[in-house]
């Protein structure tokens, strides 16, 4: 079959930078090129002593677990309301608040810095970050959610009301049972969006810098070249992870709330 | 209750709850796209930001050569960068919603994501060692003693920067493409070839019309977000690589001037968002007349 | 029996679209009432009003004379079996039942007897266990009816509870509901767009058409005696004939194409029947092909066989009548005996005025 082997070349063109990075990361030199020299861990064992690394994770972490919450919250809200009965210029907002997913990234970081900096004449810090982040990761969340939302029978809250309980009891023992999943894997998707976002954060970092924008000041050492790969690896590995975590869950709020799954994130 | 009530309490719960996304999106973008619309007109007067209402830095973008050949090669290599991307994606999604099973799919689907959450500088970056002087490919290539120097035309211009965010963006051009075949009617196909078509005709009489929409989709979504990145043409573009988007970062970060830097985005964002319309304009008459 | 629900003039609008025009209903406690009609004539909104799900634009909404204007879906009498059954996926089947039991105060052994109750009613005793995703489309649907029965509701709602059942499961269920509201002496007012559905089970039946009732009667009225040709349409077949009202009185004197004149009582005809043309509206079950030899009993007039529908138990022909401009339906009982005739075969077929109906 002449397509399948077309999109097994396309899968490999995919992986191909990504398989390197292990490679790489083991390998026993300081050039990043071929032929490989020998195995070392000595690059995994330099990336335990980078204080300066370590405080970047740190603060990536923190704007990242912020951004997962704040962006899934909006995303419920959103998508709850998309459940519900249309209104006039419903369409229209829900269209600008998807926005940011086809909106160019420097647009959202130039827009926010001229704002933040020459307007509120704020300092920057994690906290701008976060704002854009929860900004560009809401979308997202929405698409995710309404998902999980769209595949909820109606019924089943009205069900509830009418045996008893109130709007908001209702919501909380029959709809957020069955759209939690749908939640897990909107944080999980917000988290790894954010974890790796770098072209607002560049913008919008303070003195202390985010893990990419970190990284992307090592790219300029050839030095520091394998301690990337290194990291690379590792976050690889953790992406996956998250990814696998999100698609399960996501999987299962499908099939929870009764719907056929229609696959992907988007 | 009023005998024609204007909204029903449903609509009134859903207002209200759209009322927070809402809010958040107004004051996060659309007040910060209102100051930069607002700045472009402003200039840069050294430390401060003079706010007299002026033209003059839509004037130097059209006077100075260099920003009308940084937009037109970035609008070039995005262009090149879609089509791309959406002509080695087509085949994929179709492959995907059409011959794998069904249980299968969503693997497929996933497989196909995963390298698009992974960091996006450490991919880019690693294109470098795939495509670079002492890369994967000029090493190999040596190595089986096809070329007997390494390859330059590969790195530092502008057709790197274009195979690595064809890579990046791939999933971009999939997923949509995807979800517009799985929507079509399997019956339609049968009909189609038991009207006398062959599996090739059935293709581009019915399939291909129908995908349409997906195809769209995926352009946009690849058109539109490349023209704001600055990493790829930074780490592959070389010197004659840069894009526009290069130069609003550096009108931002290191000139300091905000104000041209503000009507330099503004004007990238309106050449994209028209000729994305042209786009969707083109193809709305060009179905049409299919019909 | 007294009256439970009482709707007045209720009207309820989405948009510019009139939902529900000036309702007047009675619903008596303890009956088995049906809302019956074409999809979108408004049955289920009416349903919904009833439950509070959805509010009225205009007029009144009473269960036990008390106004519902104000009282939320979680607090009327009523409870509710969804089309889709609306069983929570992320339950088991006894926590379920017992999802409305939560603020009844009852403690853990009374709640776990009443689910048993419940389910044993419903005949799936022993099932509190089991996973809600894994049942059946019938078990659900008895799931559905514990878990609103369970609540002692002054009224049960049924919306469409049997559309999504196979024929031999709806015919089953159909039984089995009769069995049920006669146990536990419950409203219960069922929406359906199946007629035949609705003449099984109910006592009494309203037919709605774009937001109106249409009649609202007893099953066997409904069927003998359709107050428009709506609702004749609508329920069952009739063969419709071109006719004269001669003279009205006591007796209504009818000059039908085709069959000529006769008498009939005044009742077969609506109230304050006026001179001039009237359609004549016969069942095809109260026509007859005469066989060889036999003799109607009332009238009979000369036919030719047009079309022939075999159904097994019955027969249906099409037949041409002098006169008549469209051909008659004649259902035919298959007896042993009796040939099936060919199309173009010359017969005669039998009618009685005490069947017709006159709009």
């Amino acid at each position: 079959m002449k397509l399948r082997v077309y999109a097994i070349a396309y899968l490999i063109f995919l992986y191909a930078p990504i398989i390197l990075l292990p490679i790489f990361a083991f390998n026993d030199a300081t050039i990043i090129a071929f032929p490989l020299s020998g195995f070392t861990t000595e690059w995994f064992a330099e990336l335990t002593q980078n204080r300066a690394l370590h405080a970047a994770v740190q603060n990536s972490l923190i704007i990242a677990v912020c951004t997962a919450v704040f962006a899934t919250i909006l995303g419920l809200c959103a998508a709850r309301a998309g459940a519900m009965s249309d209104f006039p210029g419903k369409k229209g907002i829900t269209g600008f608040i998807m926005l940011p997913l086809v909106l160019p990234e420097i647009i959202v970081a130039v827009a926010l810095l001229v704002i933040l900096r020459q307007v509120l004449g704020l300092s920057l810090g994690n906290w701008t970050i976060i704002m854009a982040h929860v900004l560009i990761c809401t979308p997202f969340s929405i698409a995710i959610l309404n998902g999980a939302f769209g595949a909820l029978d109606p019924s089943m809250e009205e069900a509830a009301l009418d045996l008893g309980e109130s709007r908001w009891s209702a919501f909380r023992l029959v709809t957020l049972p069955l759209v939690m999943p749908g939640i897990i894997s909107s944080m999980l998707i917000s988290f790894t969006i954010s974890l790796d976002e770098f072209i607002i954060a560049f913008f919008l970092t303070g003195s202390n810098p985010t893990m990419p924008v970190y990284i992307w000041g090592l790219l300029r050492f050839p030095k520091s070249l394998p301690v990337i790969m290194a990291l690379g690896t590792i976050l690889v590995a953790l992406s996956v992870i998250l990814l696998t975590i999100a698609e399960i869950f996501r999987r299962r709020g499908v099939r929870r709330a009764g719907g056929t799954d229609t696959g992907g994130f988007l | 209750m009023a005998k024609f009530a204007t909204l029903t309490q449903d609509q009134t719960r859903s207002i209200k709850l759209l009322g927070l996304p809402l809010v958040y999106a107004l004051l996060l973008l659309a007040v910060p796209l209102g100051a930069i619309v607002l700045f472009s007109f402003w200039t840069q007067d050294f430390m401060t930001v003079d706010t007299t209402f002026t033209t003059a830095n839509y004037r130097e973008i059209y006077d100075s050569p260099i920003y009308g050949l940084l937009l037109q090669r970035s609008l070039m290599v995005s262009g090149i960068v879609t089509a791309v991307t959406v002509l080695l994606a087509y085949p994929v999604a179709y492959f995907i919603s059409f011959h794998v099973h069904p249980s299968k799919k969503s693997i497929w689907l996933f497989l196909i994501t995963i390298p698009f959450w992974t960091s996006y500088l450490i991919r880019v970056f690693l294109w470098k060692v795939i495509l670079g002087y002492n890369g994967v490919i000029n090493s190999g290539l040596l190595q089986l003693g096809i070329i007997d120097e390494p390859l330059t035309f590969i790195l530092y211009n502008v057709n790197a920067v274009i195979i690595t965010l064809a890579h990046a963006f791939a999933p971009f051009a999939i997923l949509p493409i995807f979800v517009v075949l799985e929507k079509i009617d399997r019956s339609l196909l049968e009909a189609s070839q038991d009207l006398g078509e062959s599996k090739f005709s059935t293709f581009l009489r019915v399939t291909l019309p129908l995908s349409m929409p997906g195809v769209v989709g995926a352009v946009l979504i690849v058109f539109i977000p490349t023209i704001g990145d600055y990493v790829t043409p930074e780490l592959m573009g070389g010197a004659g690589g840069k894009l526009i988007a290069n130069m609003i970062q550096t009108q931002f970060l290191q000139l300091n001037n905000a104000p041209l830097g503000a009507a330099l985005a503004i004007v990238a964002m309106l050449c994209v968002t028209a000729i994305s319309l042209i786009f969707v304009f083109l193809n709305r008459k060009y179905l049409r007349g299919r019909t | 029996m007294t009256d439970l629900i009482k709707l007045r003039g209720v009207d309820k609008y989405y948009g510019d679209y009139h939902a529900l025009r000036d309702i007047n209903l009675t619903i008596r406690a303890g009956e088995f009432f049906s809302l019956l009609g074409p999809s979108g004539c408004g049955k289920t909104t009416l349903l919904r009003v009833i439950a509070g799900f959805e509010g009225v634009s205009g007029g009144t909404v009473m269960i036990s004379d008390k106004d519902m204007a104000d009282v939320p879906p979680n607090q009327r009498p009523t409870n509710m079996v969804f089309q889709s059954y609306a069983i929570f996926p992320h339950l088991s089947v006894g926590e379920n039942v017992a999802f409305g039991l939560r603020k009844s105060g009852l403690n853990k052994a009374d709640k776990a007897s009443a689910v048993e109750e419940a389910l044993s009613m419903v005949g799936l005793a022993g099932y509190g266990k089991r996973a809600a995703h894994a049942l059946s489309g019938g078990q659900r649907q008895r799931v559905a009816l514990a878990r609103a029965l369970i609540l002692k509701p002054k009224v049960l709602l049924l919306d469409e509870p049997l559309s999504a059942l196979d024929k031999k499961m709806r015919e089953h269920m159909q039984v089995e509901l009769i069995r049920l509201q006669r146990a536990v002496g419950i409203t219960f007012i069922l929406v359906t767009h199946d007629q035949e559905e609705a003449l099984v089970m109910s006592d009494r039946i309203a037919v709605m058409f774009a937001g109106e009732i249409g009649q609202l009667d007893d099953p066997e009225t409904l069927y003998r005696r359709p107050n428009s040709r709506r609702v004749a349409e609508f329920i069952g077949k009739m063969n419709f004939l071109p006719g004269r009202v001669t003279a009205t009185g006591d007796t209504i004197t009818l000059d039908i194409a085709g069959f000529g004149v006769t008498d009939v009582p005044a009742v077969q005809a609506p109230e304050g029947a006026t001179l001039g043309e009237a359609a004549i509206g016969i069942r095809p079950e109260t026509l007859a092909i005469l066989f060889d030899g036999e003799k109607a009993s009332r009238h009979e007039a000369a036919a030719v066989v047009d079309e022939v529908v075999y159904y097994g138990d019955m027969t249906y022909y099409d037949v041409r009548v002098n006169n008549v401009p469209e051909p008659l339906t004649i259902a035919m009982k298959n007896m042993i005996g009796r040939p099936v005739l060919d199309v173009g075969a010359q017969t005669r077929i039998a009618w009685d005025e005490r069947a017709i109906v006159v709009f």
